[in-house]
Parts: structure tokens; C-alpha cells; sequence
């Protein structure tokens, strides 16, 4: 059994979550999407897929929510071992030159989106930030290879079908 | 109770079963008196036995068992062993031992090299991506038509296969192909086609030349203890036209089999020949040594001497880095060693004598002769490696055609290679060849759609191999 790679969205106005929750269903048949509205939320979402032996490729983050924002939130599980590999990919209109600073060098931020946004291109955002989990992690590409972006986890696939032979 | 069926399950396993077996027969053998059979003879039968077990019932890899072949040679049949008591017991005026420096040595015989060369060559080409351009470019001419495609990734492969691992190339054309292929209706027997005419080519196309596949090194090491050198362009001479002619056949079988739905097809992929001035040497010596290697009949200097030419070359100049040279097959190169330094013992003891003189083998032809070890090996084959099939093999039945081939180089040359060669052609189960699991665990055939393009593959390949070798090789050598 390979392992079930999951996508969460955080956000905090369920209208704009119950968006990009549709907009990423198109890759749910292989990525499992999940949805949050705060961090304290998101970290359980995390602990229930953890409990089930998933794993979170790809996060999408909005920054300002009640609470604790989303740049501390990304910070937080940079620094969990865990969650170093996850893709994290800032998806707001408000995070300001400082918050994006520190997304970048103390989140390892991947991407960022600034809202509004179009449906197409966060899709493709998803399926390479996707590709290039599998790829970090040398997960076999296979099972997921359906959504991926093939220049990202070519090398990765020929790896993997010669290795473990 | 079910802990004690586990328990026994345990015991009973295949891997504890070979282990007992295995050492079993290394530590009982020496104390047999088998008639005419010398003491060294028993004790090499022993670890024959034992190495023949461990190979097939592998309980550890087959690797260690060619480890542990070299080392149980040194331990106990070489001037260095550890029963020289014994010996002197067994032997009036002491046994002739071989050096210890003997079986070490079989790791640089010069078809280990050859292989070491090929290695550096494959490492390069995939690093620089030379593998993918040349099958963009080879594929170009066979167009859209879905059969013709088919025939264009098959023969791509072939040519790859004979100059790469059959492994390295399924897996580089798998991942030029699993995307494109993604793309047919899931019910078009087209994606099987495509899918199974991947490791078809790899595992045909590697008999092509000296360094495609290892039984080819086996069947050529065991040759050159005979004193006949088989220069890499005779050989291909002998087996190319086997594996065009194999390779056509299994593809108008195959495309009977499974007759594309869809009208026209087109297999895109995206490279470009890289211009670094590393790439460029990549090329340059990659050509360099192929063109010496198949023009060795003209200047005359061996393959084995070429060889080292890429291995030195490749990383004075940057080419291939420590990383790459980590990632070298090394335990294929222990395993044909650990067959060579076998075969070692095997004439130097006088087991392989032995061996023969337990069967009256007057009464089978050399045609007979081949026909029996082809079936054989065909059916070990596809249960184990094929190498390691090659290697129990190869000195039995090289000792039973010395006689007969009377000092004649093709006589001893063709039945060898025929049996060499049938083994590569074994792929009828998804364990038979690594190309074979690949193409299963990519999901786009099923292990009866293997079985079907094996059995094709295998008759055709023995049926070929046997008609090329008795009636058209005597005419090429």
C-alpha cells in the first residue's frame, strides 16, 4: 500500500475555503483534500491524518485569521520535524513585506498565491508543489503519477522502478 | 495452535530450508567417497552444491552467495586454507593447491572489466541523458501507426538494452512511456502492447552484444578458460541477427495478441541534446569506445583492454563523479566472479570430469546436447536469475562438449552461446528478469499478459536460437 499524500486548506471565511476546496477536488481521486478554519483546526486535521499513517504533502495557508496567524501556523510546522518536507504555499491577499519574509526563511515557503486568484493556476500550483514533495521524499511516483508533473518526478520515477529490484 | 504453526511455518520456510541444505551439503560432502572422484573434487562439489542451493532458494542474496563462493575457495581449496591438516591426511605427498590469488583475481578478469567499462558508459549516458535523446531520435522513424510505435519502442530498446543494464533501460523507456501511454483508453489493448514491448526489447536486446546482459559474460568467461577468446564484434556478429529476427517475430505475435483500438499515436518526448562541454565528452567517448568495440576484428585490441579506456576517461574528466561511481552495479559484477572463480574450481579439481563421466554421454549429439541444456536452462531461468542460471549451467555443459568439439573454437563456441543466450529469452513469469517486475508494477499489464508475451518470447527465442546456432553460425565462424 503506498501512502495517502493529503492536501489541507486553511482558511478561515468558509466561503472562500468551500472554493478551493472544489477547485482542488479535480485531484481528491489520488490526493485527499482537507479543510481548516483556523491553526488550532489544521493541527488537529494534521494528528487525525498522522493517526491513520498519512501524510500531508501540500498545505495552502492563508495569513490573516483569529488567532494565531497563518505565517506563525507554517513556522510552527517547519520546525516539526514531520512536516519539513510538506509543501507550504501562502494563499491571501493581506500578508505584508515582513510576514512574507519570515514565511520565506523560517517556513520555507514554496509558493504564494495572492488572492483573487484563478482556478487553473492553482491547480497547477498544487500539482508541482505536489511533484516536488514526492520527489524530496523519493516517495515511488506511481501511485500518484496521474497528477503529477512528469519533468519534476521523471528522474525520481526511473529511480524508483530501477531501485528495489 | 496457531503459534506453533508459525513456528514451523517458520522453520520450514524456503530460506531456512536452503540454508540447512546449502551448508549441509559443504560440510558433508568432503567426508563422501564418491568412486573416482579426488578429495578436492568432493570438496569442491560441496561448496557447488552449496552455492547452487543458496542461488535458487536464496536465503541470503545472491550476491553474498558469489561472495561467499570466493571465500569458502580461499578458505578451503586454496594455499592459504584453513584444513591443511586434513589435506595432508587425504593427499600422499600433499594436495596441489591453487594460489588464494586465484579466485581473487576473477574480479579483474577482463569480461568483469568489459562489464566495468559498459557500467561507466550506462552511467554516463543516463547522467547526460544521451539514452533519452537516442530514443527520441530512433523512434522518430516508425510514425504514428500504433503497431509501427510499438516495433519503434521494442527495437529502441533492444539497441539500449545491448549497451545498458536491461534494468536501467525498462526503467528510463517506462518513464518516457507510462505518461504518453496514460493517455490511451484504459480498455485498448495498445497500452499492454507498449507496455509489454519494453521489457520484450530489453530482455532480447541485451543478448546483442558481450556486455548486454551478464549470462552473455558467463557463457564468455567460461570460453576464455577454454583458451577461445570470442572477440565483441563476432559475437555481436552471431547475435544480432538472432535478436532482429526474435525481436520482429514477438512483435507480429505481440501485435496479434493485443491489437491497438486507436488509429494513430504519438509518442512525444521532451529532450535536448545538452551542449556542455561534459555532455560532449559523454558522446564523444561513449561513440569512441562502441566504434572500437564492434571494429575489434580491425585493430585487434581486445575488448576487455577497451573497456577501461571510458573507466578512466569518464571521471578524469568529469564526466561521472564519486557519486556515479558509487552507483555502479557492483554486486553484478560479484555475482559473474563468483561464477568465474566457481568454474575455477570446478576444472582444477577435476569435478567437471566427474560430472560427465556419471552419465553416458555418448549417446547425445552436440544438437542433442544443446537442445537438453536450453530446455533446461530455459525453465530455470524463468525461476531464478537468469545469470545465476547461466553460471550453474555454462561449466557443466562446457565440459561435456570439450570432448567433442575436438579442439575445434566453433565447435565449442556455438552450443555455449546457445545456451547463454536461450536464458536472457526466459521472462515468462513477473519474477523471471527485473525488466519483467517493472513493467508489472507500473500497473498497465497483468501477469497474464506477461506470461502470454513470454511464452511467445521464450519458443520463439529457443527455437531460433537453437536453428541459428547449428545451422547458420557454422557458417560465420
Amino acid at each position: 500500500m503506498s501512502e495517502q499524500i493529503h492536501i489541507l486548506c486553511v482558511e478561515d471565511e468558509p466561503d472562500v475555503l468551500d472554493v478551493v476546496v472544489r477547485e482542488l477536488s479535480v485531484l481528491e481521486d489520488v490526493f485527499p483534500v482537507e479543510a481548516a478554519a483556523s491553526s488550532d483546526e489544521a493541527r488537529e486535521v494534521l494528528a487525525e491524518i498522522e493517526a491513520k499513517g498519512g501524510s500531508v504533502g501540500l498545505i495552502f495557508c492563508d495569513h490573516i485569521m483569529p488567532g494565531e496567524n497563518g505565517v506563525e501556523f507554517l513556522v510552527t510546522l517547519q520546525k516539526n520535524e514531520n512536516y519539513r518536507d510538506t509543501r507550504k504555499v501562502l494563499l491571501t491577499g493581506q500578508a505584508g513585506l515582513d510576514a512574507t519574509v519570515k514565511a520565506v526563511n523560517e517556513a520555507g515557503l514554496a509558493h504564494y498565491i495572492a488572492k483573487p486568484w484563478d482556478a487553473d493556476e492553482l491547480v497547477l500550483v498544487a500539482r508541482e508543489q505536489l511533484s516536488r514533495y514526492v520527489a524530496a521524499r523519493k516517495l515511488n511516483p506511481l501511485p500518484y503519477l496521474k497528477h503529477l508533473v512528469m519533468d519534476i518526478v521523471g528522474d525520481t520515477l526511473r529511480d524508483s522502478l530501477k531501485s528495489d529490484r | 495452535m496457531p503459534t506453533t504453526n508459525n513456528f514451523q511455518k517458520m522453520l520450514l520456510s524456503k530460506k531456512n530450508i536452503g540454508l540447512v541444505l546449502g551448508l549441509g551439503a559443504l560440510v558433508v560432502m568432503p567426508f563422501l567417497s564418491l568412486p573416482d572422484l579426488s578429495p578436492a573434487g568432493h570438496v569442491a562439489l560441496g561448496i557447488f552444491v552449496m552455492a547452487s542451493v543458496f542461488w535458487i532458494l536464496e536465503p541470503i542474496p545472491i550476491y553474498a552467495t558469489s561472495m561467499g563462493v570466493i571465500l569458502a575457495q580461499v578458505l578451503l581449496l586454496s594455499d592459504q586454507n584453513l584444513i591443511k591438516g586434513w589435506w595432508d591426511a587425504q593427499y600422499e605427498g600433499g594436495y596441489q593447491a591453487p594460489a588464494y590469488t586465484d579466485f581473487y583475481n576473477t574480479l579483474a578478469n577482463p569480461i568483469i572489466i568489459l562489464f566495468l567499462g559498459g557500467f561507466s558508459l550506462a552511467a554516463a549516458a543516463e547522467k547526460y541523458a544521451l539514452d533519452r535523446n537516442l530514443t527520441r531520435i530512433m523512434l522518430k522513424p516508425f510514425g504514428q501507426r500504433p503497431a509501427n510505435v510499438a516495433l519503434g519502442v521494442m527495437m529502441v530498446t533492444g539497441v539500449l538494452s545491448a549497451f545498458m543494464s536491461n534494468t536501467a533501460t525498462t526503467a528510463m523507456m517506462m518513464t518516457v512511456a507510462i505518461p504518453i501511454v496514460a493517455r490511451v483508453p484504459v480498455d485498448d489493448p495498445f497500452r499492454r502492447l507498449v507496455a509489454l514491448s519494453i521489457p520484450v526489447g530489453a530482455n532480447i536486446g541485451g543478448i546483442a552484444t558481450p556486455i548486454g546482459t551478464p549470462p552473455n559474460a558467463v557463457a564468455l568467461a567460461a570460453l576464455a578458460r577454454q583458451g577461445t577468446i570470442v572477440p565483441f564484434s563476432t559475437w555481436m556478429l552471431l547475435a544480432t541477427p538472432l535478436v532482429v529476427v526474435t525481436l520482429l517475430l514477438s512483435w507480429w505475435g505481440m501485435c496479434r495478441m493485443f491489437r491497438p483500438g486507436i488509429q494513430t499515436f504519438t509518442l512525444t518526448i521532451d529532450s535536448k541534446f545538452q551542449r556542455s562541454p561534459k555532455a560532449i565528452c559523454c558522446y564523444v567517448i561513449f561513440a569512441l569506445t562502441v566504434g572500437l568495440w564492434v571494429t575489434e576484428k580491425l585493430h585487434g585490441i581486445p575488448s576487455g583492454v577497451v573497456a577501461f579506456i571510458p573507466v578512466v576517461l569518464l571521471p578524469a574528466l568529469g564526466v561521472l563523479d564519486k557519486k556515479e561511481i558509487r552507483g555502479f552495479s557492483w554486486e553484478v559484477l560479484w555475482l559473474v566472479a563468483g561464477g568465474i572463480s566457481l568454474g575455477l574450481s570446478l576444472r582444477q579439481t577435476g569435478l567437471a570430469e566427474w560430472m560427465i563421466s556419471r552419465v553416458s554421454w555418448e549417446n547425445f549429439s552436440t544438437t542433442g546436447l544443446v537442445i537438453l541444456f536450453g530446455l533446461v536452462g530455459f525453465a530455470v531461468a524463468n525461476l531464478v536469475s537468469h545469470t545465476v542460471s547461466a553460471t550453474i549451467l555454462v561449466p557443466i555443459a562446457i565440459a561435456l562438449v570439450l570432448p567433442q568439439a575436438g579442439g575445434d573454437p566453433a565447435a565449442l563456441i556455438i552450443p555455449i552461446a546457445i545456451i547463454g543466450i536461450i536464458v536472457s529469452y526466459s521472462m515468462i513469469l513477473p519474477i523471471s528478469t527485473p525488466p519483467n517486475a517493472i513493467a508489472l508494477s507500473t500497473g498497465l499489464i497483468e501477469t497474464k499478459d506477461l506470461a502470454k508475451a513470454g511464452w511467445l518470447v521464450g519458443i520463439l527465442g529457443f527455437v531460433f536460437s537453437v536453428l541459428f546456432g547449428l545451422l547458420l553460425w557454422p557458417l560465420m565462424l
